[in-house]
């Protein structure tokens, strides 16, 4: 690459299209760690397809041993499968901690590559409108972090604009970085 | 960990057990005499409702509903009124789609392409109207029906782009960044503008309560019950163990409204155009493998459509029955388009207008009179069209079966993907009915969202007949409110309409090649 070429970073453009509509996770500090907990609500909602999914999964073995009806047993099973897989999905994010630990000097979301921490330059407050084709709209806001080799990572991502707005600032101070509030005017 | 394993083995020992077997015989019973319970009540509760909406005249040997023919009229008054903009403009709104009028350079953030706009537009005008209510339609008011559902969807295109204009333009977007918009605001905010500020308010509040009560019914019930008919026919699942696939749908639909699981919606909307292309694929197929009937079906449609031979009430019986059924399919006139086509990124309102114009022509038009062909050249409706024999879903799912068994497991996974889909929906279109009637707020809006719940369980429990009965009173009933409304807010939109045309004649409003692009 060129040393004279160079790229601007738009803090203002949200990292990720789609959010929740309710507050996944809070920003707990404990000592010399940082985590990310999720909320019993969300984790409820999760299991709301895996009980649905292991029933539907109970009813077809059911039916495979009382009756001959394998196409109904195929069915329901193939439901069965796919919602539970879903929810096993849905709840594997919450249970991998992401967590800012400042004894190894890492942030680790057990999604993107770690980050050590004195890399981290600054936190960024962002919003926009997440749009349903078959339903209303709702607003969602993400925590971004900004490091200085210029990547920026999503640490936060849902609705409630107070609880994150407490929480960014409960993870600047944590880690000694500026806070930007990087909300704009979202045009319709 | 270990709890959960052991509950999980206790379960599935319990189903193995002959006891239990003696057990499940008891509960059908139970199930059963719960499904009549309901089945009972509603026929007790809501009758009254539906003779009021349905409240009929007498012509010939039939009873016209008072208001079918209000819908009609609406429909052909918004034809007249804004030049056949259905017919002449229809160039338009494909331009429109296809990004003739948008600056290619200029695309924001998020905003989605015009093939992404054709694609949601399609898949949000395939769902059981074109399914069950086909089916409904043609056991009841024989091919002819189909005939008229045609008129209705040709017609029913000026009511849709006078409505979804107006959604937009009245949209209001509320402190917390979400867009509200659909009759109840235009009634409101438009009719104030005219001075007539009373009489929107009283418009407005109207319209609401038919909402709340067509997303119970035609939004929730119907679809609920025509799912688990499907599974009855499809998989011989006992009808009266509906009640399990109600609790089933109404668990991931609360997951869903009550939750706001982000994952699951985009999952649904992912997975439905997929669903509206398999169905259309596999009418597409059986029209072509019996391509000899296609003619003789045709002559059938309007044979019966001016004869209406075997439909009680004649020719008056089927066009009853094709002008309501496409009224629950297209939606033109009841207000519902308005409220979803609000949230639109547009600058320009008659844009929305336009594109939503070509929804009831592809849902109507196309995707129903496929139905019916499918129908009537599998030939398993017969005369009398008195609806005693297969109706509904069943019906079209059996005519499906008649060229290849396999249609029908494929027709169960779309019917129940489009009844989860459109309770999805119109729970929001209720909700957002609920919150104007009853202000915004956590508690007053779980309640209407465990209301809808627990009506998706009583929709897949009760009879067919109750259901649709009070489905279509619900419906039609939101078109009363919306179209005295339409009638004062029409030349609001033909004033936008012309200002629109001005600006493209003059360039002001830029027309763009694709090739623009950069």
């Amino acid at each position: 690459m060129d040393k004279k070429d160079f790229f601007t970073i738009d803090l203002k453009r949200p990292l990720l299209r789609d959010g929740p509509n309710f507050l996944s996770h809070t920003v707990i500090v404990i000592g010399d760690i940082a985590y990310l907990r999720p909320t019993i609500s969300s984790m409820m909602f999760c299991m709301i397809y895996v009980v649905v999914g292991s029933f539907l999964l109970s009813l077809a073995t059911y039916l495979l041993i009382v009756s001959t009806k394998y196409d109904l047993v195929i069915f329901l099973g193939g439901f069965g499968i796919a919602i539970t897989t879903f929810g096993i999905s849905l709840i594997r994010p919450f249970l991998q901690r992401a967590s800012f630990n400042k004894q190894l000097d890492i942030f680790n979301n057990h999604k993107d590559r770690d980050v050590k921490l004195h890399h981290i330059t600054s936190l960024h407050i962002n919003n926009k409108i997440i749009q349903r084709k078959h339903a209303l709209s709702y607003p969602c806001f993400e925590l971004n972090l900004l490091t200085a080799h210029g990547r920026r990572i999503n640490v936060l991502n849902h609705n409630d604009q107070q609880q994150l707005q407490q929480d960014a600032q409960l993870l600047a101070t944590f880690l000694g970085i500026e806070l930007h509030d990087c909300r704009k005017e979202v045009m319709l | 960990m270990k709890i959960t394993r052991k509950l999980m083995y206790l379960f599935l020992f319990a189903f193995s057990t002959s006891a239990l077997a003696e057990e499940m015989s008891s509960f059908g019973q139970t199930i059963n005499n719960l499904s009549k319970a309901v089945d009972g009540f509603f026929n007790d509760y809501t009758g009254w409702f539906v003779g009021l909406i349905f409240k009929s005249v007498p012509i010939g040997d039939a009873n016209f509903p008072i208001i079918v023919g209000w819908l009609l009229l609406a429909a052909l008054i918004f034809t007249v009124y804004f030049g056949f903009i259905q017919f002449r403009r229809i160039g338009m709104a494909i331009n429109i789609i296809k990004g003739k009028y948008t600056d290619p350079n200029s695309k924001e953030e998020g905003e989605v392409s015009h093939f992404q706009a054709l694609t949601t537009a399609l898949s949000g005008t395939v769902g059981l109207g074109n399914i069950a209510g086909v089916g409904a339609a043609l056991a009841i008011g024989g091919p002819g029906a189909t005939f008229w559902m045609i008129i209705c969807g040709f017609l029913g295109m000026a009511s849709k782009f006078c409505e979804c204009t107006l959604g937009v333009k009245y949209r209001t977007v509320l402190p917390s960044g979400a867009i509200s918009g659909g009759p109840m605001y235009y009634l409101s905010q438009g009719l104030s503008e005219k001075g007539l500020g009373g009489l929107g308010k009283a418009l407005a509040i109207g319209f609401a309560l038919m909402c709340i009560l067509g997303a119970l019914g035609g939004g929730n019930m119907f679809q609920a019950n025509q799912a688990h008919a499907m599974l009855t026919y499809a998989f011989d699942v006992p009808s009266e163990y509906g009640v399990i696939t109600g609790i089933v749908l109404a668990s991931l639909v609360f997951s869903v409204i009550v939750g706001g699981m982000p994952s699951i919606a985009s999952v649904t909307e992912r997975v439905v155009p997929w669903m509206a292309g398999l169905y259309v694929g596999m009418s597409l197929i059986v029209i072509f493998v019996n391509l000899d009937q296609v003619g003789p079906a045709f002559a059938a449609i309007f044979d019966g459509a001016f004869t209406g031979a075997g439909v009680a009430g004649g020719f008056i019986g089927a066009l009853i029955q094709g002008l309501k059924r496409a009224t629950f399919s297209n939606e033109a006139g009841v207000g519902s388009a308005a409220i979803a086509h609000s949230a639109v990124k547009t600058k320009e309102p008659i844009t929305e207008g336009l594109v939503s114009l070509l929804e009831p022509f592809i849902d109507t038009v196309v995707i129903c009179t496929m139905t019916a062909l499918v129908i009537t050249i599998a030939g398993l409706n017969v005369t009398p069209f008195n609806g005693e024999g297969l109706t509904g879903v069943t019906l079209t799912a059996a005519s499906f079966t008649e060229t290849a068994g396999i249609f029908k497991y494929l027709l169960a996974l779309a019917v129940v993907m489009f009844a989860f889909s459109t309770m999805i929906s119109w729970s929001y279109y209720g909700l957002k009915a609920w919150t104007y009637l009853f202000g915004e707020g956590k508690t007053t809006e779980l309640i209407f969202k465990i209301i809808f719940c627990i009506f998706v369980v009583i929709g897949a429990t009760i009879q067919f007949g109750a259901v649709i009965d009070f489905s279509d009173a619900a419906i039609f009933a939101m078109s009363i409110f919306n179209i005295i409304g339409l009638y004062f807010l029409m030349p609001i939109v033909k004033k936008e309409l012309k200002s629109f045309l001005a600006r493209v004649e003059s360039g002001e409003i830029k027309t763009y090649d694709n090739k623009d692009a950069k």
